[in-house]
């Protein structure tokens, strides 16, 4: 036996052998049911866009003057941004509602996911407990937000009232995760430890707990707020919750006046990179910090 | 002298499989410094964790300090525990606190429960914290971040935090078993000395036979979940020390002669 040099496990073919045997697999390359079903659907799809290209009654619009035009709205949009409907002043006004909405909804959900999210961490809960909460909690996030405040506005009137419970609700499922997630990888030890020296379960939340997750924490809920600000844009156009997404919504749909949706589209790309760079500079403090 | 703890008959059971302890009986007196020795997996984890409880044990009795441990319910469990200090192989402290923070924990279990969660905590609890870390070598670290101490700093903030509770028990599970040569002789000598100038009973699970040999009072040999040596370290035998490990004379390392220095 040689003490050191390349382990060969299998006695492998030489050079030219190998690289036959090896083009022979390839080739041999499984036809099986579920690829020719794929294959099937693609050839389908293409024929039904072809054919749906062909035989659109695009009355008097010509493909070529159409894409012309688009180009055209959008040069419109985003090279001469202007207010006309309301004034600048306003436009930061119906921004921080906007941002209010996200900020409400968000501080609403952390208080009641770090709660949940204490009961459903396995370490420091019940097992069955944590299994029921989590389950709830994956069902809840499978609904996307907007479909959420839709449903609420079944019982409160499309507005603002269904837009914070909606979007309350899928940022606590959404934070529940976030948190318990954090909570179960803290280390064991600690918990027991003071378990050992009769310490209460609150008492080891609020000084073993939080102070190990604290960072997580802030981050989750701020990347939550980040998701709840563009959330709380579409929720102004599409259930009537106000704030610069209704604003939005009025100048495409009533007004039709393409400079004020560029401008406005401008506000929140610049709310979102505020936002952006806040957000990175939270991280590094934490990152310092720790 | 009187009595401190009573174990009797205690077994434990894991689910319907391994049987780690079975009628396990000893006593250990008040003041005494003893050490459990025996096997990886003969079950000294489980014998320290079912005396507070941190494990149940299947069946028996434990009496510490004239507490019936397995009949108390739940509150009076949280007190008989403030009386029992435990200090751990990993130190187990919450690394993002400071020292003084990390030791101040082991008063929780004197507090009500908003002041334990709000960190409020007395003068007079402040300065005894103060004081023992001063006893542990540790005033320089006071106010330093746990994880930015070495391990056998970590240590000593772990048995300050025991100290803090006041017990009248000590258990340790393996409290060297990740340092090196020196820090071993700083935490045992320390616990060394809390056992015969504070009064404090210890009982520590070890893996070193020299260092329990020249610690002890007395020796518990643990194999297979039971109780295969009880008696003083001065009346241990090589030939006992061999049994307790289940190996052939001659293959251990440890020296008798330069046993019981403390
Ligand atoms: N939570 C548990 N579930 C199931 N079995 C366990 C559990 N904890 C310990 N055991 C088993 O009980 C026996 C005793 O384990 P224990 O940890 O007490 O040994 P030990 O003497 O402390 O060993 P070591 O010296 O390696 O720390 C082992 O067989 C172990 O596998
Ligand atoms: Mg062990």
């Amino acid at each position: 036996m040689q003490a050191e040099g390349p382990i060969k496990p299998f006695p492998a073919p030489a050079g030219q052998d190998l690289d036959n045997m090896l083009l022979e697999r390839l080739s041999k390359k499984p036809f099986s049911k579920s690829s020719i079903a794929i294959r099937m659907s693609m050839l389908v799809l293409a024929v039904l866009t072809i054919y749906a290209f062909s035989s659109f009654d695009y009355k008097d619009v010509k493909l070529w003057d159409a894409l012309i035009l688009t180009i055209d709205n959008l040069k419109t949009m985003f090279f001469e941004p202007h207010l006309k409907h309301f004034t600048f002043t306003q436009a930061l006004y119906q921004v921080s509602i906007t941002l209010g909405l996200a900020f409400l909804t968000t501080i609403f959900g952390a208080i009641i996911a770090l709660m949940l999210g204490l009961l459903a961490a396995g370490n420091i809960s019940s097992k069955p407990l944590s299994v029921i909460i989590k389950g709830l909690v994956a069902l809840i996030r499978a609904v996307p937000t907007v479909l959420w405040v839709l449903i609420f506005a079944v019982a409160a009137g499309l507005g603002s009232v269904a837009a914070v419970i909606g979007m309350t609700f899928h940022s606590i499922s959404y934070l529940v995760k976030a948190y318990s997630e954090s909570f179960e990888e803290i280390d064991k030890g600690a918990i027991e430890a003071l378990q050992a020296s009769g310490a209460n379960w609150w008492q080891i939340v609020f000084q073993v707990i939080i102070p190990s997750s604290i960072t997580y924490i802030i981050s989750w809920t701020f990347m939550r707020f980040e998701i709840n600000f563009a959330v709380a844009v579409a929720m102004g156009a599409a259930a009537g919750a106000g704030g610069i997404g209704f604003d939005m919504f009025m100048a495409s749909g009533f007004y039709f006046d393409l400079s004020e949706i560029g401008a406005i589209t401008y506000f929140i790309l610049i709310i979102a990179i505020c936002l952006e760079i806040f957000a990175t500079q939270i991280k590094r403090k934490l990152k310092e910090a720790s | 002298m009187k009595t401190l703890l009573e174990v009797k008959n205690v077994s434990k059971q894991f689910g319907n499989g391994t049987k780690a302890l079975s009628n396990i009986d000893f006593t250990v007196k008040e003041g005494e410094f003893v050490s459990i020795i025996g096997p990886s997996g003969a079950g000294k984890s489980t014998l320290l964790r079912c005396i507070n409880r941190m494990i149940d044990a299947t069946s028996g009795e434990i009496i510490f300090d004239n507490d019936h441990v397995y009949k108390v319910n739940k509150r009076e469990l949280k007190k008989v525990r403030r009386k029992i200090g435990m200090v751990f192989q990993h130190y187990n402290l919450v690394n993002r606190l400071s020292v003084i923070e990390n030791a101040l924990h082991g008063r929780l279990g004197y507090k009500s429960t908003l002041a334990g969660i709000l960190g409020l905590y007395s003068e007079e609890e402040k300065l005894q914290a103060a004081k023992v870390l001063q006893i542990l070598g540790l005033e320089d670290q006071i106010y330093k971040r746990s994880d930015q101490l070495s391990g056998g700093q970590k240590q000593r903030v772990g048995i300050a935090r025991a100290l803090i509770q006041n017990p009248k028990l000590l258990l340790c599970d393996e409290p060297i078993a990740s340092l090196d040569p020196n820090s071993s002789k700083v935490i045992m000598d320390h616990l060394r000395n809390i056992c015969s100038s504070m009064g404090i009973t210890v009982v520590v699970n070890l893996h070193q036979v020299d260092v329990a040999l020249k610690y002890s009072d007395r020796i518990i040999g643990v194999n297979g979940g039971k109780v295969v040596f009880n008696g003083t370290t001065q009346n241990i035998t090589s030939n006992d020390i061999h049994q307790i490990y289940g190996s052939d004379e001659g293959k251990l390392i440890f020296d008798l002669g330069g046993s019981h220095a403390g």
